[in-house]
Order: structure tokens, then sequence, then C-alpha cells
């Protein structure tokens, strides 16, 4: 690390130590679950596209994550809004 | 015993497995117990050199699968510890000359005659490593506080529970207090936070680990050896002795955030 870097991570740079723990956080969650990084994006992109033709759907809102699952590796969580009014 | 087969493992090569197995497994014998340590490293065995045994070494694992020895005669009685034997790999084979069910066979046909069986895996996820695990009854999985080797232990982790073995322990290996201090590198509760594993002991980083190693001769039997002596902790809690484990944080001084600027050590 030269001097720049040291004072750059005086002044707020978070640890490195902290930036592993996010990354491995992150990539287990989908190691855990047997998919590839991009399966969120790419299923809400999906998902998106089929429920754009759904006026009372709030698609902004759409929320997707991974959860652990009991009977199978992993889950994928999709939460649909309805619009008000 | 419940603990009485133990098969240390990693996923990631270089963590430090058959360092650990050989330091742990010298520790239990200088405490009186029987032990053997099985190298199920076929074809790149290791295990005799963190010893100091390969110049005795007659047979091997291969030999005993054969059949052409039975395995106590393959057993290498080490030379500075009382009660401590090893099985060495064959070091020209390949992984598919020892089958699950030939190690079974070898370690219960040991089993009586042993208080402690080590069994030190070969680095990877396939064969061989389901060989090495299949007879434990205890597992202990070594990672370094580092990327690859925490995510290569969690997927071992993993398959260890799709073979509906037990969860295993984790060793932390290599922890570098100085470089934790800085924030540099993770720390135990980040690791645990990370794997939720039990956690059986963390050895720091000794800067004469590597002079046990060319000598062969294990850190164990050093009583001012740094990991030595966290090594004999683990040996210790294996025996259900509960011992703290030190998480190895200081807080930095004013003079080594200093330094830390100034790219000093």
């Amino acid at each position: 690390m030269g001097l720049m870097d040291r004072i750059r991570d005086a002044f707020g740079r978070p640890p490195a130590k902290e930036v592993a723990k996010k990354r491995l956080q992150l990539i287990l969650k989908y190691d855990r679950a047997g998919l590839p990084p991009n399966a969120v994006e790419a299923v809400k992109e999906a998902i998106l596209k089929a429920l754009e033709e759904f006026p009372f759907i709030d698609t902004s809102g759409v929320n997707i994550h991974i959860t652990e699952s009991e009977n199978t590796k992993g889950k994928i969580e999709i939460e649909v809004p309805v619009r008000n009014g | 015993m419940a603990d009485k087969v133990i098969c240390v493992t990693s996923g990631k090569g270089g963590v430090g497995k058959s360092t650990v197995t050989a330091n742990v497994a010298t520790a239990l014998a200088m405490k009186g117990y029987k032990v053997v340590a099985i190298d199920a490293d076929i074809g790149l065995r290791n295990l005799d050199l963190v010893l100091g045994l390969e110049n005795r070494i007659v047979y091997d694992i291969v030999h005993v699968v054969e059949g052409v020895v039975p395995p106590e005669k393959a057993l290498v009685k080490d030379k500075r510890t009382k009660n401590l034997y090893l099985l060495p790999a064959a070091q020209t084979k390949d992984k598919s000359a020892v089958k699950p069910e030939d190690l079974v066979k070898i370690v219960e046909e040991l089993r009586d005659k042993f208080d402690f069986i080590f069994i030190d895996s070969p680095a990877g996820i396939e064969e061989g490593f389901k060989t090495a695990v299949t007879p434990a009854d205890t597992i202990i999985v070594v990672a370094n506080p580092e990327m690859a080797s925490i995510r290569d232990a969690d997927r071992v982790v993993g398959l260890c529970e799709a073979m509906q073995k037990p969860e295993p322990k984790l060793v932390i290996n290599r922890l570098d207090p100085k470089k934790v201090a800085r924030g540099d590198m993770l720390d135990v509760e980040d690791v645990l936070q990370v794997l939720s594993l039990d956690l059986l002991g963390v050895v720091p980083e000794d800067r004469n680990m590597v002079s046990y190693i060319n000598r062969g001769e294990p850190a164990v039997l050093f009583e001012d050896s740094i990991a030595g002596k966290e090594l004999r902790n683990i040996a210790e809690r294996l025996l259900g002795k509960e011992i703290p484990i030190p998480k190895w944080t200081y807080s930095e001084s004013f003079l080594d955030k200093l330094k830390k600027l100034f790219g000093s050590e």
C-alpha cells in the first residue's frame, strides 16, 4: 500500500477486511443457493417484463431476494406490490 | 470416544491441513494417547515431511488396499513422539487407488488399537475428499482468514451436510494479528459471522513455522512456539477441555497508526 492509499484509509475508506466480509457474505449467499451471481438480476428483469401489462401492479416496488430454504438449496422470494388507488 | 476418527479437510489447498494434522496428532500422542495419522492425499504425499518421517517409509496405504500388507505393518513409528504412528499415502498412484470403502475398512481395522485416528484429506472436493471424509465421525475444516479459503471452506461444509456428516468444526490458521489490527485481514468474529461454525481454535501466523516444517519437527514440540501453543490447545479441546480461544485483536497505539500512515511495519 502506498502513502496515498494510507491517507485515503485514514479519511474513512472502509478497511479491507470490511470489504472482504461484505463480498464474502454476498458470494456465499449465491454459492449456497447454487445460483450464478447475476441470477437475481436476470430473474428480476424477466419478471418485470411479464408484469408490465398489469396496470394494477407497481413495478417500481418489486422486490426480489435470495433466502434460505428448508427443502431446496435456496429460494428466490419476489414481492409484487399492488398499486394504491 | 465420539471424536475418535477425525478428518482434517479444507477445500482449498495450502491452508495448513497437514500442519494441523501433524501437530494436533503429535500433541495428543505427547499426552499419552495412542494416535495414528493417515495421509489420504494419494499421489501428493506430504504428512511424512511435516513429521520428518519420509526416510522411514517402506509400505504405504495403497499396499494396504492391495492386500500386500495388513494396515499395522504399513505404519511408520514416529521418531520423536511415543504412541504416534503414520500411515503414509502412496506417492506414485492417484486418488482412485483408495476408495471410500477401502478407507472405511482400514479405519475399522485400526479403530480398537488407537485412541485417535486422524485422516489428512487431499485438497479439493472430488473423490479424494469424499474418501477422506467417509470414515470420520468428526470433521475439522481448516481455513485461512482469506476470501478464497473461506469460500472453499463453506463449500466443504455444504458437502459434509449433503453426506449427512456432523457439522465440521473450524480451525482458523495463519491469522496475522498485525494485519487484523490494521483492518487489512478478516478477524475471528468476521470469519465466524460468515461461516457460522463451532470454532475449535485459532492458530496465529508464526514466522518459525517454515523452519519447523523444513526440519520435520512439529511446532507443538516447542514450548516457545506461538502457533505450537494454540495447536496444543486444539488437542486439549478435542479432549473436552474448555480453554478460551484468544481472538488475537489488539487496539493500535497512536504510534502504530502513525507508522501505518507512513508505510513502515
